[in-house]
């Protein structure tokens, strides 16, 4: 079985390569995470607008240090896109077709996709991450002082970069899971952006938005503020089950489900 | 037969060399049988209780009707459909219970290829999936005749390139079965014609088993050696096409001044008489032989202006056999009927 599953999971990678939409989703994910970083150390230090004076820690400060190197986690949203098109632009362009027919143990494929995009977001999620390193560092260098690669930025950055690749994993698993391409990505970016919030704001709830996919990336990444939020390896721990979840409902549900 | 195949030991190199290079040993005769197949979606039984065979060496013909259940079948067969009953094996094993599937069987179900991939890339995604040598692509690509268009978008294809670079897909594994649904959709004259002799030449000079499915019969008869028809999911009929033919139904048209007489005398066990489309002195008598209707005329007295044999051809048989079995059958001309709603 391992030897088909590697065969499956380079077939998964050539299927990556030979479309464009994993250099749309990097570039996409750099230009992103690089303004964020460009916006933080631009206005670091700031008093901020607001009537409570709240503003951006200054630089130089390690509030800073590790808000601007977390920025990264923003991408996230990118990542679980990519995972979602791997695995539901078989049904979109029909393809499952061909694919169930080389591999009838359906569960092999959903295997060799998990592992492909895992494989994958690694050096994906890097370049980001490195992208990230350099606007902050070359800005805030510039401004003051660039932060040092050490301690607790490079705990912050490894979150990001690992939260970065899990991501990508659930979005495989989601995409099994839904098979619609515009269904799960505008499902994913809805709970992300409005349940997950709607969550957080009320205060019956709100002790589960640790438990939530958006909580345990907080706590991967984010450095201050949220005080009730697991530990990052715990955050780290949840993200995964949710991908690992989604994969295997997914993978139950394609094995059941007529290909038509 | 390698029992296991998780090992890629020189067994499988082997393979992959004698694939590689087209000079692979005479291949093994795949034998398919379809046994009491059947699937309900919803209310409709799309597939009912339907059991045939498919023999190597020969272009079996899967007709009936749109919505006859054909696509469904096939499906089933390949375990893309699960069906409600029944099993679909070659030489004794199920599709999903086959080692290396691609190297046995290849499949054309319909024309699917992610647009923005190149023909050559679509290939050797699923090279890399069985297995087989990337060089393989460009080899199938030849031999559909697809070669010059394999680094462009698949997107950009005719619909004739499709089909070929979904048979080029099904090729990809030397397989001894190959199944085709309605591969001559779109396809012009020249590429159908190509097609026949390209199916032909498969099962008769290589041995394979080649099943090709399509709602038209013209479009098999002049390639299948056997034809099996299905009609609203059920098995209507298989055998050779000289079977088809030898069994079809002959009628005999009389033409007679007395034709109210006539057929009193004609009306027995076993026997219909209709009057004929057209002519309103002549009637269409089936189940009997132009003797039998000439020698009771006869009999009777009863003076004729024509008496003639008419034997059906394989179109009109095939009409007949799937008649009033379509899904969805067109309805009447609308004069028909909306003449009763001004009241």
């Amino acid at each position: 079985m391992g030897a088909v599953i590697a065969r499956l999971t380079r077939a998964e990678w050539t299927k990556l390569l030979t479309t464009r939409v994993w250099i749309g989703l990097l570039l996409g994910s750099c230009v992103l995470v690089g303004g964020f970083a460009a916006l933080f150390t631009g206005f670091a230090g700031s008093s901020g607008g607001g009537p409570d004076g709240q503003g951006l820690p200054a630089i130089g400060t390690a509030d800073f240090e590790q808000l601007a190197l977390g920025v990264s986690a923003n991408a996230t949203v990118l990542f679980v896109v990519l995972g979602i098109i791997g695995t539901t632009q078989e049904y979109r362009h029909r393809t499952a077709t061909p694919t169930f027919l080389t591999s009838p143990h359906r569960g092999r494929v959903v295997i060799a996709k998990l592992v492909a995009y895992l494989v994958a977001a690694i050096p994906m999620a890097l370049l980001v991450i490195a992208v990230d390193v350099l606007v902050v560092s070359v800005y805030a260098g510039a401004r003051g002082a660039a932060p040092s690669l050490s301690g607790d930025n490079l705990r912050v950055l490894g979150g990001a970069w690992a939260a970065l690749v899990i991501y990508a994993v659930i979005g495989v698993g989601v995409g099994a899971l839904v098979r619609n391409q515009v269904g799960a990505i505008v499902g994913v970016l809805v709970y992300l952006f409005v349940v997950e919030t709607i969550v957080q704001a009320i205060p019956a709830i709100n002790g589960a938005y640790k438990w939530l996919p958006g909580g345990a990336l907080e706590a991967m990444t984010a450095t201050f503020g949220q005080t009730d939020l697991l530990s990052a390896w715990q955050g780290g721990l949840v993200l995964l089950s949710y991908g690992l979840v989604a994969a295997v409902l997914g993978t139950l549900l394609a094995v059941r489900r007529d290909v038509v | 037969m390698r029992l296991d195949h998780h090992d890629a030991g020189p067994a499988g190199a082997s393979e992959e060399a004698e694939i590689a290079s087209g000079s692979r040993a005479a291949l093994e005769p795949v034998r398919v049988e379809v046994s009491a197949l059947t699937k309900t979606f919803g209310s409709v039984r799309a597939v009912d209780d339907l059991s045939f065979t498919v023999e190597p060496g020969q272009v079996t013909g899967f007709l009936g009707p749109n919505g006859a259940g054909k696509t469904t079948t096939l499906r089933m067969a390949l375990g893309l459909i699960n069906p409600d009953r029944g099993t679909t094996t070659f030489n004794g094993t199920p599709y999903a219970a086959l080692t290396e599937p691609t190297r046995r069987v290849g499949a054309v179900l319909e024309t699917a290829f992610h647009p923005a991939r190149s023909g050559r890339n679509h290939l050797r995604v699923y090279c890399r999936a069985a297995g087989i040598p990337l060089s393989r692509a460009d080899e199938v690509l030849d031999q559909v005749g697809l070669g010059p268009a394999g680094a462009r978008k698949a997107g950009g294809y005719s619909l004739g390139m499709r089909q070929r670079l979904g048979l080029a897909t099904a090729l990809l594994g030397d397989p001894a079965v190959l199944v085709l649904d309605e591969p001559a959709n779109g396809l012009d004259p020249e590429g159908i014609q190509w097609l026949r002799g390209f199916l032909r030449h498969l099962a008769h000079d290589q041995g394979r088993t080649v099943l090709v499915s399509s709602h038209l019969l013209a479009e098999v008869e002049q390639t299948a050696d056997r034809v099996v028809i299905v009609g609203a999911g059920k098995l209507v009929r298989q055998g050779s096409l000289e079977e088809l033919r030898s069994g079809s139904v002959g009628s005999v048209l009389v033409r007679s001044p007395q034709t109210a007489t006539l057929a009193e005398l004609l009306r027995t066990d076993g026997t219909t008489v209709v009057t004929t489309d057209g002519h309103p002195d002549g009637l269409t008598v089936t189940g009997l032989p132009v003797e039998e209707v000439g020698r009771r005329a006869f009999a009777g007295g009863i003076e004729l202006h024509e008496l003639r044999a008419h034997t059906s051809g394989l179109e009109e048989v095939y009409f007949q056999l799937t008649a009033g079995s379509e899904q969805y059958a067109a309805g009447r001309p609308a004069t028909a009927t909306t003449g009763q709603g001004a009241s």
